[in-house]
């Protein structure tokens, strides 16, 4: 039922990423609710179904952009793998360990994203690159907190029998 | 009592009377009389007043407290009305340039909704409520009537994605209007774009207007642009460069033309 629950909350993280959040945008930047929504499903679920769930968002994320689709998908898969995987050796119960990590894959997914778009082709100026580089995943880890605030119900959901 | 007294106090109180009678008469009569006599009541009416009123509003608090709610819902809801009202007159104002644009348009047309943005910071793009169905296809180009919008590079039976000119994937063959200067606009993802592979003796100057120069066959000829905000060197020192501000405000579209060729 969870699962299912947070599968619905991941669609309308991406419908506010392309609708509403254009609104909250800081020098032309915004966060990624879906590679939050990605990090909440590894923390809170178990692998199955954080690598379901890590998929979903990777492929609602290459509907809404114009990458090579199946780009986040594969990212997001192997996200939720490593993230699992980390969660399993060390303890990420709080948000001074949440947010730093947040701030790496946003990091890592800009990276990797830059370099895909480099490959066909892409000319972004070498200041807005590294301006979306950093600052997106500093924006993104500073709304984590508040992204797991509101989806904390439905994380620690639990049906009565 | 003696009654001589008693008759003393009869007269004396009669001729108060008269005298007060008189005095309001005479003060009725004569203004600069009756104006400090008011003065005098002014300040024991204001007490009376302010001790009626307070006495009502502990008497009819109540009555005024749920008066005050209804009138305060009451406040919301024309406010709210206000608000939608404005943003139906602001979309009629948008409508009715698109129907005049539309109708002055030599160009075959088809209006869309703008419904969503990308996903990432990586591109710049706009995803429009109009697709195969309704004729759209790859590579037609989006307009509004302030200018060039776009381009459409993705469909969809229902929808459409558009790159737009800020976009540094999009590149539009340019000329400056004044000079028929020729150049290249791309975006940069920012604010401005930027004209490219301008020669160091190139005629451009600022706040000259930059219209598409029709001469790839994507994008019809005078479409504008944008106008000139900074003309700088390329680095190499071989060619210059300008800064363009987009005439379309482009991060707030909220419909497009579709120009079918």
């Amino acid at each position: 039922m969870r699962n299912w629950i947070f599968l619905i909350a991941i669609v309308i993280l991406g419908l506010i990423q392309v609708t509403i959040l254009n609104y909250v945008k800081i020098f032309n930047i915004k966060p990624d609710l879906l590679l939050i929504s990605l990090l909440l499903s590894s923390l809170f679920f178990e692998m199955k179904w954080a690598f379901i769930l890590g998929v979903f968002a990777g492929i609602l994320k290459d509907i809404f952009t114009i990458d090579a689709f199946g780009t986040n998908t594969l990212l997001f898969a192997l996200w939720a793998y490593l993230i699992v995987k980390l969660s399993k050796k060390i303890s990420i119960d709080n948000n001074y360990i949440r947010v730093p990590l947040m701030f790496i894959i946003t990091l890592f997914t800009s990276i990797i994203t830059r370099l895909i778009l480099l490959t066909q082709g892409n000319a972004i100026p070498f200041g807005i690159t590294l301006r979306i580089m950093f600052l997106e995943p500093l924006y993104t880890a500073l709304i984590f907190p508040l992204v797991l605030k509101y989806t904390q119900p439905i994380l620690s959901f639990k049906v009565i029998k | 009592m003696n009654p001589r007294l008693n008759k003393f106090k009869k007269k004396n109180l009669i001729y108060s009377a008269s005298l007060g009678v008189l005095l309001l008469f005479l003060s009725s009569l004569i203004p600069p009389l009756r104006t400090p006599l008011l003065d005098i009541f002014k300040l024991p009416l204001n007490l009376l007043n302010f001790t009626r009123h307070e006495i009502a509003g502990i008497i009819f608090y109540h009555q005024h407290m749920s008066q005050n709610e209804k009138l305060r819902r009451e406040n919301d809801l024309l406010k709210q009305k206000l608000i939608a009202l404005n943003e139906v007159y602001l979309e009629n104002e948008r409508l009715n340039k698109f129907l005049s644009l539309k109708q002055k348009s030599s160009y075959r047309v088809i209006a869309a909704k703008v419904i969503g943005r990308p996903a990432d910071s990586w591109s710049s793009v706009i995803i429009i409520d109009k697709g195969t169905y309704h004729g759209i296809k790859r590579g037609f180009v989006a307009i509004n009537y302030l200018g060039l919008v776009g381009r459409v590079i993705e469909t969809t039976f229902l929808t459409s994605k558009i790159m737009l000119i800020n976009d540094p994937n999009l590149s539009v063959s340019a000329i400056v209007e004044r000079s028929r200067q020729e150049g290249l606009v791309s975006g940069t993802l920012g604010s401005y774009l930027m004209m490219k592979y301008l020669p160091k003796e190139a005629d451009v100057k600022i706040s000259d207007v930059i219209v598409t120069s029709g001469l790839t066959y994507v994008y019809p000829k005078g479409l504008l642009i944008g106008t000139v905000v900074d003309i700088n060197e390329e680095f190499s020192r071989l060619t210059r460069y300008c800064l363009i501000k987009p005439a379309v405000h482009l991060s707030n579209i909220e419909e497009v033309l579709i120009i079918i060729p």
